[in-house]
């Protein structure tokens, strides 16, 4: 039978979720490395076309690996419909343009990952589309940063790196209450740890290159529609169309038939595979990430070197409370910490010997960055104190090796702090 | 029943009337999750499609986001 047609729990449908049996009994789903697909006639074209019928065409349009990837993110999130994307980045843009228009303003959490940053700040600026930025854990900031021109609110569950958490239910209602929908970038907790439905967003947005994808293989993004957001609105004209002939999949629909397709940054099939992949160890993975990072914060927390580590998962951490309540008591694989200086977490970072200093977060292996001198290099004093980045701080993405490994990792490296 | 399905004449024997959501299946349409139903020129609410029978000479379309241009 279609797996697909079973009511599953979560970490089946981790599993199975939207699958349909492969070729010749093929239990992975099969890479369909082709860029276009052929009709048996030209009617048939047609009505795929006219949108009479589904059917592949190209596969910037669609592709049925990207589709299998899509259908089983649906189903983890609760959504309606998804988007899988070339990366994380194009995600966030393709779903923001979806949305605001020139002359427009976008409302965003001041510490979201810097690429988001500088697309809302500096990017979108130049198509006239204006961000104002406040601290989502501060929610008389965020009302008031509401204007008659906002027309989303942009957060992400976990501030990176800051690794602050705002209240997305509370942030939600103010969405509600301005009449624009709230998107929420799920990368750091992945629907292992909330699902984004729950908390009251409207869209979803991950970088699959993180945590889904788990070992560092590939890059992707995804947009998941909850459906929960009417967009049958004033302050949304250019979606009246979509409204009429596609009611609640108003905004999959716009995305889809405008800007995914133009700006084209579509998934790869072999990308979509690898993520796919991914998926099925995703909650076993987030279970030991968790693990993981409490302990080597709980280390940490005490070393005599260590200045100040900031983890939810800590009971002094500002965010312990809400972090608990919105992540069902997990609080994931990435933290931070303070040296004395910058030179000193330098000679940390090049004493460590099993953690990686690299670029990424939600690898299977443990990773570590000097943000400041790295990933927010390009920004000043004041832009780096809004995003938490300071210059004695490391950053952590904790693996899933033996704890014990990782903690000897850390305590011999810090000799040299 | 005689309807047009897409534009096509297509019969559906033994049947006067049938509910969206069974005709749905009957028709075999592909992903029915994702599909807009017009019936006789209007678009229905997808929460109606239980509640809403089509008719000997009915005209139905169906209607895809997906795939496709525009
Ligand atoms: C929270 C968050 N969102 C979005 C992105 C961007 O994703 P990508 O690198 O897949 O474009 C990142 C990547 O570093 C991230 O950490």
């Amino acid at each position: 039978m279609s797996s697909s047609t079973r009511k599953f729990r979560f970490d089946t449908l981790l599993i199975h979720g939207g699958t349909e049996a492969g070729p010749a009994g093929a239990t992975t789903v099969p890479i369909v490395q082709s860029s276009s697909f052929s009709h048996a006639t030209a009617e048939e074209l047609e009505d795929i076309f006219r949108g009479r019928r589904m059917g592949q065409v190209y596969t910037r349009i669609n592709n049925p690996t990207t589709e299998s990837l899509e259908r089983r993110l649906t189903l983890l999130e609760g959504g309606i419909a998804t988007i899988a994307t070339a990366s994380g980045m194009a995600a966030i843009t393709t779903a923001v343009l979806t949305i605001a228009r020139s002359g427009d303003e976008i409302l965003s959490s001041s510490s979201v990952f810097g690429g988001t940053f500088s697309l809302f700040r500096d990017t979108l600026a130049n198509y006239g589309i204006a961000a104002r930025f406040v601290d989502p854990t501060d929610l008389a900031a965020v009302r008031g940063g509401v204007t008659d021109k906002t027309r989303l609110i942009f957060v992400e569950t976990i501030g990176n790196p800051k690794m602050d958490v705002p209240d997305i239910g509370e942030i939600a209602a103010i969405a509600r209450q301005a009449g624009v929908p709230l998107l929420v970038d799920a990368t750091v907790t992945t629907p292992c740890l909330a699902r984004g439905k729950e908390l009251g967003a409207d869209i979803v947005l991950h970088s699959t290159s993180k945590f889904i994808n788990g070992t560092g293989s590939a890059i992707g993004g995804a947009i998941i529609d909850l459906g929960s957001f009417n967009w049958d609105s004033a302050k949304f004209p250019h979606f009246q169309p979509f409204v009429t002939k596609y009611r609640n999949f108003a905004f999959s629909a716009r995305a889809r038939k405008l800007i995914h397709k133009d700006f084209g940054a579509c998934a790869a099939p072999m990308n979509s595979f690898l993520l796919t992949e991914g998926v099925e160890t995703l909650a076993l993975r987030m279970e030991r990430h968790c693990d993981n990072a409490l302990q080597l914060a709980r280390f940490l927390a005490v070393h005599p070197k260590v200045q100040w580590v900031n983890y939810p998962g800590l009971p002094d951490s500002p965010y312990h409370g809400v972090a608990s309540r919105q992540f069902g008591g997990r609080f994931g694989g990435i933290l931070t910490f303070g040296l004395a200086d910058k030179p000193a977490s330098f000679r940390v970072i090049n004493a460590l010997t099993l953690a990686k200093n690299l670029a990424n977060i939600g690898d299977a292996k443990t990773l570590v960055i000097h943000p400041a001198s790295t990933i927010c290099a390009d920004y000043g004093p004041e832009e780096k104190g809004l995003m938490g980045v300071t210059e004695e701080m490391v950053r952590v993405s904790v693996g899933i090796e033996a704890i014990d490994d990782i903690i000897e990792d850390f305590a011999e490296a810090l000799e040299q702090a | 029943m005689n309807l047009t399905v897409n534009g096509k004449p297509a019969t559906i024997d033994n049947q006067e009337t049938l509910d969206i959501t069974t005709l749905l299946t009957v028709l075999k349409v592909e992903t029915p999750e994702y599909v807009t139903v017009e019936l006789n020129g209007e678009i229905l609410d997808r929460e109606n499609f239980d509640a809403t029978s089509v008719k000997n000479g009915d005209s139905i379309e169906f209607l895809y986001f997906m795939g496709g241009g525009n």
